[in-house]
């Protein structure tokens, strides 16, 4: 009995560290006040049971994983704790408001298809790419609820989604119980800042693009490539796959079908989002050049076709919004980021700590890959698969977004080659490297996620404010926003209204308005043609404009307008005033 | 890395359980459509949109790994389900109940599936 008891304390230790680790962050998080969140974000201001909570999942994860035989089980509920954690804090704070402006377009596009039942507006990019609105659309009207109700909580949705495929696939890459874990933490930490994973098309056209390398990897590799007419191109594949694992095998049969899947799988990407079709492509490409794919090339033309076929008839809205597929072959410049963007004070600084991040994911990756030069096989496929989608930043900016994309595409193949690299580490080395790179990936990742919050999520009254507003304001109306940075667009009949950014801010495009000068204010509103506006004031408009330094006049014409009595309040709540200017 | 073994344990186990997941879901769905109140309503919804297509699939086909095969279930039903409604978009045929058949197909060819299953001839071909 007393030999036994120490087996049972650790048999119950990391069970009982799970429900601490619950209990602390869900505690932390209500005594959280999102009032107090300021330009650092939740980090800086949440409630010390918030981090006691987090520590601990992570401390009883990483013992669960240094266990002889770790239960998975136990594993993947520390996982999903963690993820849960993660993504539900902000919308818990905000009241289960979503997150960034751009969502709420999202919301209004779904909401349009389930008003109006077709393409309303074949210049909208988003009703010409029409997959993923469609089937919120379906889900709303089957559930007899909108958009609005379930959006803030698209992140933790699609989060589970993504590490249920990525620990699949992990497992079908190395047969091993403790490491797709591994990988699957640190990816969490590694991609919590780059948002990619609210409601959107990108982040539904990712979790179908795992899906297809799921289906690739598990039926499509072939265990030695075909022989080439070229030399060169056999000798250097036999250099890249030398040391790889013979894959499974499968029937001819199976194969096709995989294909006839991925086929399916790829054409919802290419229905849904603009970008993601050509990132998958590349990633498949990559494999077929190492010659990796059954019937390679024919699964390659395949998905081109879909993805070409699609693209012809509505290229002339990508020229228009983004310059055309090759919009640029400037590869540093691509890669920049968004253009504009002023990095100031706490912007800067959350920026930096993601560079850093970021940086150090692919030096870990190419140093997993440089460490395996004698049989780089082994890590041939994640390798290609974290590399390949650079090749998208020598041809395309994508509006800036361009690098962010490749980064989340590039990370899971990054995690799983640094989880590798740990996993061979023996003992207590093992373990304390596995505490240090998990704690500091995600740590900044955090950082990256939650330092915008007070400037991206919306309180409830915003919302409300934003839902008065069109269903107050005829349609027709003339809607103005001092800052980008309002609920905006979430109607269905969003497209009725003519909303307009004060040319106020140098990030969102030409800046000569000072909305410190109210005279100068009033006469632009009134040049643009109509005889009344309604303008709107919010608390985080004037979040966005302390963070970012723009635009530099609006505190000035919040009060000014208060001041005047031409300006007439036609709706105000705890954090936004609406005016009504008439000329 | 090394590729494991993939003559997986359990097959029939696997597609088994994503069978009796996808009668399941396409059964609770249902329920959960015509239960009163938006909750009940919107859950419904979501299970109709995430199971019972994929399960349709996948309960014929053995992946070789539970987490692998339950992911499948997952995006092949989302990507029927979006590929269905834009179809409906385009052709201005909005019809969202039309999704019901998913839970139609889903049962039918799950309970295929395990009829076949029970039958000894068919067992060995797994």
């Amino acid at each position: 009995m007393l030999r036994g008891a120490p087996v049972k304390r650790v048999l119950v230790l990391q069970p009982g560290l799970l429900l601490v680790g619950i209990g602390a962050w869900a505690f932390g998080v209500s005594q959280t006040q999102r009032q107090a969140i300021g330009p650092y974000g939740v980090l800086a201001s949440a409630n010390g049971w918030f981090f006691v909570g987090l520590a601990v999942l992570l401390a009883g994860m990483l013992a669960e994983l240094g266990r002889t035989r770790p239960r998975t089980w136990l594993l993947g509920a520390f996982l999903v704790a963690l993820i849960v954690a993660i993504h539900t804090t902000v919308p818990l704070l905000y009241g289960g408001t979503p997150e960034y402006a751009w969502v709420y377009k999202h919301v209004g596009v779904a909401q349009a298809f389930g008003q109006y039942h077709r393409v309303t507006d074949t210049s909208n990019i988003y009703q010409e790419w029409p997959a993923l609105f469609a089937a919120v659309a379906s889900i709303s009207s089957l559930g007899d609820a909108g958009p609005l109700t379930f959006a803030a909580w698209g992140p933790v949705a699609f989060e589970l989604a993504d590490a249920l495929l990525l620990l699949g696939i992990f497992r079908l890459l190395t047969g091993d119980r403790r490491l797709p874990y591994l990988a699957v933490l640190l990816y969490e930490g590694l991609i919590a800042w780059v948002g990619q994973d609210y409601l959107s098309p990108q982040a539904f056209g990712y979790l179908l693009w795992l899906g297809i390398m799921a289906i690739v990897i598990r039926w499509l590799l072939v265990p030695a490539p075909a022989h080439c007419r070229w030399r060169f191109v056999n000798t250097t594949r036999g250099f890249l796959l030398r040391g790889r694992p013979t894959p499974a095998d499968s029937s001819a049969t199976m194969r096709w079908i995989a294909l006839a899947l991925v086929a399916v799988i790829y054409f919802a990407i290419v229905a849904a989002h603009q970008l993601t079709p050509y990132i998958a492509l590349l990633g498949v490409a990559a494999l077929v050049a190492l010659g990796l794919v059954w019937r390679g090339w024919l699964a390659l033309g395949l998905l081109a076709v879909i993805a070409v076929g699609y693209l012809a008839p509505r290229y002339g809205l990508i020229t228009s919004q983004f310059g055309g597929i090759f919009s640029g072959g400037d590869v540093f410049e691509n890669a920049a980021g968004s253009q504009g963007i002023l990095h100031k004070a706490a912007e800067a600084n959350t920026g930096l700590v993601v560079h850093v991040l970021a940086a150090g994911m692919w030096l870990g990756a190419v140093a997993a890959i440089a460490l395996r030069w004698r049989s780089l096989g082994r890590v041939a496929i994640p390798a290609a698969l974290a590399f390949s989608p650079f090749v998208v930043l020598g041809v395309q900016s994508y509006g800036g977004e361009a690098i962010y994309r490749v980064f989340l595409f590039s990370a899971p193949w990054c995690a799983l080659l640094i989880a590798e690299l740990i996993a061979e580490l023996r003992g207590t080395l093992r373990s304390l490297v596995s505490v240090v790179v998990c704690a500091a990936a995600l740590v900044a990742g955090l950082q990256g996620l939650y330092g915008p919050t007070a400037v991206y999520a919306f309180t409830p009254p915003e919302l409300a404010a934003s839902l008065w507003l069109y269903g107050h304001a005829p349609p027709g109306s003339l809607l103005i926003l001092p800052a980008d940075n309002f609920p905006g667009l979430e109607a269905a009949n969003y497209a009725a209204y003519d909303l307009q950014i004060m040319p106020a801010d140098p990030q969102t495009g030409a800046s000569w308005l000072d909305e410190a000068n109210l005279g100068e204010v009033t006469q632009w509103i009134g040049s643009l043609g109509h005889s009344s506006a309604y303008v709107v004031f919010s608390k985080s408009m004037d979040n966005y404009a302390s963070y970012f330094g723009y635009p530099a006049g609006y505190e000035q014409l919040a009060k000014a307008v208060a001041a005047d009595s031409a300006w007439q309040v036609v709706h105000r709540d705890a954090d936004v005033v609406i005016y009504r200017v008439t000329f | 890395m090394s590729m494991p073994s993939l003559a997986l344990r359990q097959p029939r186990t696997r597609t088994g359980l994503t069978a009796w997941a996808g009668i399941a879901a396409s059964a609770a769905a249902v329920v959960l459509l015509a239960a009163p109140g938006r909750g009940p309503n919107l859950a419904g919804a979501f299970l109709l949109a995430c199971v019972p297509v994929g399960a349709a699939v996948m309960c014929w086909v053995d992946s070789g790994e539970g987490l692998v095969q339950a992911g499948l279930t997952l995006v092949l039903s989302l990507a029927v389900t979006a590929i269905v409604s834009a179809a409906m978009i385009w052709l201005t045929v909005w019809r969202p109940p039309a999704l019901y058949a998913f839970a139609v197909i889903g049962v039918t060819s799950c309970a295929g599936r395990l009829v076949r299953w029970r039958r000894p001839c068919c067992a060995g071909r797994q």
